[in-house]
């Protein structure tokens, strides 16, 4: 931990050297998908929420690029015992009024956050906490409701703000007025906010006292612009310098074009499979309409031959034309918690026919599937490609990929029977996504919230709530590892591809490093020249 | 004439309350608007507790009432997706719509009866064929397809106007305008092209279908007649025969275009309240959408009442009807 620390710091530091000799009085205009609801950082959990408040303000923990966690406004943090975390905070960190950072502004942020927090609510990276104590300026213990191993990651969407600037700007009524007009908006980010208007441009300032060094870029505009061929054309017009989430069709047509550079990052997105488990399952049936006397996805036969029937191959190369990877778990490779033992996915529909039949369906079955439309790049078209690929094998399945609008309240309610939606590990960790989806749904626990499959393995549950108390990360990792076997080998959640995303610039004008978690940061994109 | 006003504005209100009840029925039939936003790690607990704070845990009949005893005060909520009071977050966002819509309008209107009326007066000669032909263009041809290539012309290939937004803004009466900056102008140009485009088609067909009619009347033959020019005849009274169904359509057309001119609004990234409500749409924030479809309705029955008095004024038959 310590030499990662070193070296992270170390490369942050020749960093800001390089850009502080580039930097020249420069604007960069960046045309975004979706942009912040509210300047408030803690008003909502979304990512382009998160993403706009990167810019003014700074997380305690820092997610790389990877997403595995680097020192932030705390440069160490260590678990005193099984319900106390303490963090030792950066000092001489100022925030863009020049008064000087300290624990107050961190307890008084944590605070703030379940009063002010919108339904996409941000309570999630504050709901271990119990009490929040400063020790001295510098340092400061979190007491937790339990053994808490994941608070680290946890904070690290936990924006610090003023508590001087934001002091009468912390109600719901006053938050959005206070934040988005600019009194409270006050941060110790890479810029200062000049103007924001929903929906619309966010205009920045660099703010040169900023502990990683100055900007590259003295002005940072971020246009909102929702429609992708829009953002595309205004890039080719040059009314902006970078865009994010290039469509696949428009990546193939860019790939001609030498007047604009493509940059191909690994999302953190899986589309995930999922089969309901619950001993009667409403859109399955037979294929003459009749019901079937039990629910095929529960006999593991079938699950392997619908694992099976799966080309992911075809689907990464044809589907998404290229800008996806075939997947094996729910998270990429390399996460805290990722195991390297899963087999690759293999295709084989003879095989896939022939334990149908095994399972007592030489005839196959009928299915409706159930997936998103407009939440992804590609949802629809791997939906549709997975209706051929299992009407091959006797599966026959009707598509339908409809708005997240309808989806998720949908499935929440749980009426579909197989269904498939992106899921991203954002915090870098298994936890958040096992926790989730393969403990079985109880409350007690604070687990299996997003299980709607109603699925259960003892197993995965011991070894998930064993791992949500173990402080020490490297059994915790083992833990971790072996519940994401035991839930891939399941075959309950197949997972389908991980998604690749697309940016692009004018051509040679810019460098930057891809994240896993698709933010595109200004602080990040330097020069190129 | 008062009673009438009086009559159409008590209709309003009706309209407006069944709106409201179709609008929160319909929401609520859809689902829960936070299983949409809630971020995926959210425990048992934090979900329940968010659904609460929204009070959308109550019964809808309640929810409702809630909303209304509200709307009496004056209060029509506010957005949980912004945390801003709902009208304040669609009048910051009319001025762009309105400004885009009335340029778009007008230009069609003008533009379209001039074009329509020479088209019906000499309707063999070549431009006026012309000008049909490309009426039939306008009609057929779909609005996003129009704004993009619009778009890959001017703004990519040719490079001579932006691609999108809105560019630089002055205040004027407390509130931000473009058209009142070159930047601006030059912004709203093209969207501005892309939503005149289908209504210019409409307006064409319309003055010259109604010009052709009037010009073969014992009107226009006494006015020949009676050694009227020709450019007094065609101003005088074609114009003004015509202007009734023009003006029906103007009506219909300004109020349409002032709540759903989402397309274009979202091809140039234009940020006004047809994008504000499609974006609602997908959330499922019922303040803003209730709220909006209940101005918008507000708004349809004040463009009507406009029609109908300003019938009064270039018609005398209605006028003696509506006495």
């Amino acid at each position: 931990m310590n030499t990662r620390r070193l070296l992270a710091s170390a490369a942050i530091a020749l960093g800001v050297a390089l850009s502080a000799e580039l930097s020249v009085a420069q604007t960069l205009t960046m045309g975004v998908r979706g942009g912040p609801e509210s300047l408030d950082p803690h008003y909502s959990a979304l990512g382009s929420h998160a993403e706009a408040a990167k810019h003014i303000y700074d997380t305690l923990v820092w997610s790389g690029d990877d997403l595995q966690i680097e020192p932030g406004l705390a440069t160490s943090w260590t678990a005193l015992d099984d319900t106390t975390w303490e963090f030792k905070l950066r000092e001489g960190v100022k925030f863009h009024d020049g008064s000087d950072f300290d624990a107050e502004d961190v307890k008084f942020s944590i605070e703030r956050i379940p009063v002010v927090s919108g339904p996409t609510t941000t309570t999630i990276y504050v709901r271990r906490v119990a009490a929040v104590e400063i020790v001295d300026p510098h340092t400061i213990h979190i007491k937790t409701d339990g053994p808490a191993a994941t608070l680290p990651y946890d904070f690290v969407r936990l924006f610090i703000v003023s508590s001087d600037a934001a002091k009468d700007y912390s109600t719901p009524e006053t938050a959005a007025a206070g934040f988005n007009g600019g009194p409270a908006a006050v941060g110790t980010g890479p810029y200062k906010l000049v103007s924001w208007e929903p929906k619309g441009d966010l205009v920045l300032e660099r703010f040169d006292g900023y502990w990683r060094g100055k900007g590259p870029w003295e002005k940072v505009i971020r246009k909102e612009m929702p429609n992708d061929s829009s953002r595309l054309a205004a890039l080719k017009a040059g009314q902006v310098d970078v865009i994010n989430y290039v469509s696949s069709v428009d990546y193939l047509a860019l790939q001609r074009d030498s007047s604009v550079d493509a940059i191909v990052g690994d999302s953190v997105y899986i589309m995930n499979l999922q089969l309901d488990q619950r001993a009667d399952t409403p859109l399955v049936r037979a294929k003459d309409g009749s019901k079937l006397d039990k629910n095929p996805l529960r006999d593991a036969k079938v699950r392997e031959a619908i694992d099976l029937a799966i080309d992911r191959r075809s689907m990464v190369d044809i589907v998404l034309e290229g800008l996806g990877k075939p997947a094996n778990q729910m998270m990429p490779p390399g996460f805290f918690g990722s195991s390297d033992k899963i087999a690759t996915p293999e295709y084989n529909p003879e095989r896939a026919r022939k334990l149908l039949a095994d399972a007592g369906y030489p005839e196959g079955f009928e299915i409706d599937l159930y997936c998103t439309s407009d939440r992804l790049p590609g949802d629809a078209a791997i939906c549709q490609g997975l209706g051929q690929m299992f009407t091959q094998v006797g599966i026959k399945t009707n598509v339908n990929a409809i708005s997240k609008t309808v989806y998720f309240p949908a499935q929440a309610r749980l009426e579909y029977s197989v269904f498939m939606n992106g899921w991203g590990t954002l915090t870098g960790e298994a936890s958040y996504t096992l926790g989730s989806l393969a403990h079985s749904n109880d409350p007690e626990v604070k687990m299996g919230a997003y299980n709607r499959i109603e699925y259960k393995n003892e197993t995965v549950d011991k070894l998930l709530e064993e791992g949500a108390k173990t402080l020490d990360p490297e059994p915790r990792r083992k833990l971790y590892e072996q519940a994401m076997v035991e839930t891939m080998a399941d075959r309950v959640y197949i997972s389908v591809v991980q998604l690749q995303t697309v940016w692009a610039s004018k051509a040679n004008s810019v460098i930057f490093q891809p994240r896993f978690d698709e933010d595109t940061l200004a602080f990040f994109i330097k020069p190129k020249s | 004439m008062l009673g009438f006003i009086i009559q159409r504005l008590l209709q309003a209100s009706l309209v407006m309350a069944v709106m409201s009840v179709i609008v929160f029925v319909g929401v609520y039939a859809i689902g829960n608007p936070i299983e949409i936003v809630i971020p995926p790690d959210a425990t048992q607990e934090i979900r329940a507790e968010t659904i609460k704070r929204f009070g959308l845990d109550l019964p809808l009949w309640q929810q409702y009432f809630i909303f209304l005893s509200n709307l009496v005060q004056g209060d029509f909520g506010r957005s949980f997706i912004y945390n801003t009071p709902v009208l304040e977050l669609i009048a910051g966002r009319l001025p762009a719509t309105l400004e885009l819509v009335l340029i778009s309008i007008l230009t069609a209107t003008l533009l379209g009866v001039s074009l329509g009326v020479y088209a019906g007066y000499r309707p063999h000669s070549w431009l006026a064929r012309t000008i049909m032909a490309l009426s039939v263009l306008g009609f057929s041809v779909p609005s996003f397809w129009v704004g993009l290539i619009l778009i890959l012309t001017f703004a990519v290939n040719l490079g001579w106007l932006p691609a999108g937004g809105r560019g630089e803004v002055i205040a004027f009466l407390g509130v931000d305008w473009s058209f009142l900056t070159p930047d601006g102008l030059a912004h709203i140009l093209l969207p501005a092209l892309n939503l005149a485009f289908f209504k210019l088609a409409m307006m064409i067909r319309l003055a010259r279908a109604g010009t052709r009619e009037i010009m073969l009347t014992d009107t226009i033959k006494f006015a020949r007649a009676a050694g009227i020019s020709e450019g007094r005849i065609l101003r005088r009274h074609v114009l003004k025969l015509i202007a009734i169904p023009i003006i029906t359509v103007f009506g219909l057309e300004l109020g349409s275009t002032l709540a759903f001119a989402v397309v274009t609004e979202t091809i140039f990234s234009w940020p006004g309240v047809g994008k504000l409500i499609i974006d609602s749409i997908t959330v499922l924030d019922r303040p803003v959408m209730v709220a909006y479809l209940i101005l918008t309705a507000l708004l349809f029955v004040l463009i009507n009442l406009t029609v109908d008095l300003v019938y009064a004024l270039i018609d005398p038959r209605m006028r003696a009807r509506g006495a």
